[in-house]
């Protein structure tokens, strides 16, 4: 008798922990909306961005871009404060548009979102036509978000003090 | 001796085992699928059947595009009827549709007008009826663009992953 209900405690604590462990497995991807405010790390420039499942890789709305050896000179858009960086280019990335290919410089940016920071790769454009100044495309978010699109802005971006 | 252990024994574990099991069961219903709020997770891609005509084809799940769109060739409209074909590589199939509205297209360099009809297709186990932009995409590699107006209601978009679903609807005629 003794035998067989420590066959079924056995069983169910069994059972119990499969089941926790495919949860937390799930649960480890965070569920973010299509728009998002990130932080762009060190400036702490806040910007909205679009998370584009549909873009291979993310791109950055850049203003006056001058190139000079491997560094990439650029302005952040006027309402978002105008900033002027330069940052190493990584590599040059081709990117076929309706008007034809383009040729765009790639950076590393770091970017805080909720209270995470992550380092990504972005190509850099002129998006005055679009609304919004970051896509954060599939390079981004194939690691560890998944995409609601009936949400928007789930968190605020917080990122101080964590390193 | 042992007898008596055994009766003394008994009622504790099997009020553990009881125990156990209502804890487990009760952890495991929240997260548990499903009821009417059930959301479905699909990849970057995924393969759909256009219906009625049992037409595969894959789509590119897109949550930076408002709206859905399919690849339309040699795309005329006469009398407030769309018609096109499909891609060769998707079976070539010529199709007539009324036009249900018009979408202005505004990019950098030009304006355009494209048809917008209503389709059914068949997405993992929905069955889903939405508008599409009917336009030439063959410069681009999937004939089938799913927006954010088909997702916001039944689906979570996982990037890791391609073709999490597969087409299953009870209206789908088996192969």
């Amino acid at each position: 008798m003794d035998r067989w209900l420590c066959l079924f405690l056995l069983s169910v604590l069994a059972s119990f922990f499969l089941f926790t462990h495919e949860m937390v497995s799930a649960a480890e991807k965070v569920t973010i909306g299509t728009i998002e405010d990130v932080l762009l790390l060190p400036w702490e420039v806040k910007l909205p961005a679009r998370i584009d499942t549909g873009a291979a890789k993310s791109s950055l709305d850049a203003r006056e871009i001058e190139v000079k050896e491997d560094r990439v000179e650029f302005k952040l858009p006027r309402k978002y404060g105008g900033l002027q960086l330069r940052l190493p280019i990584v590599e040059w990335r081709h990117v076929r548009t309706p008007e034809g290919l383009e040729r765009r410089p790639v950076v590393e940016l770091e970017i805080c979102l909720g209270s995470k920071r992550f380092r990504t790769l972005v190509n850099l454009t002129d998006r005055s036509m679009v609304k919004y100044p970051l896509i954060l495309g599939r390079n981004f978010l194939k690691e560890s978000f998944l995409v609601d699109v009936k949400l928007r802005r789930t968190a605020k971006p917080n990122c101080r003090g964590i390193p | 001796m042992s007898k008596q252990n055994r009766s003394q024994k008994n009622p504790v574990s099997l009020s553990a085992a009881l125990m156990l099991l209502l804890v487990s069961v009760l952890l495991l219903l929240p997260p548990g699928k499903g009821g009417a709020g059930e959301k479905f997770t699909v990849g970057e891609v995924e393969d759909v059947i256009l219906m009625p005509w049992g037409v595969k084809l894959p789509a590119r799940i897109d949550t930076g595009a408002a709206t859905s769109s399919l690849d339309a060739r040699e795309l005329t409209v006469k009398n407030n009827i769309a018609e096109f074909r499909l891609p060769k590589k998707y079976g070539n199939l010529q199709l007539r549709l009324p036009v249900t509205e018009w979408q202005k297209i505004r990019s950098a360099d030009f304006k355009e007008r494209r048809p917008v009809v209503k389709i059914t297709f068949c997405m993992g186990p929905k069955l889903i009826h939405t508008q599409v932009t009917l336009n030439d995409r063959s410069t681009v590699r999937y004939p089938l663009i799913i927006g954010r107006d088909v997702l916001k209601d039944n689906f979570v978009v996982d990037c890791m992953h391609s073709n999490c679903l597969s087409p299953s609807c009870p209206e789908v005629p088996s192969p």
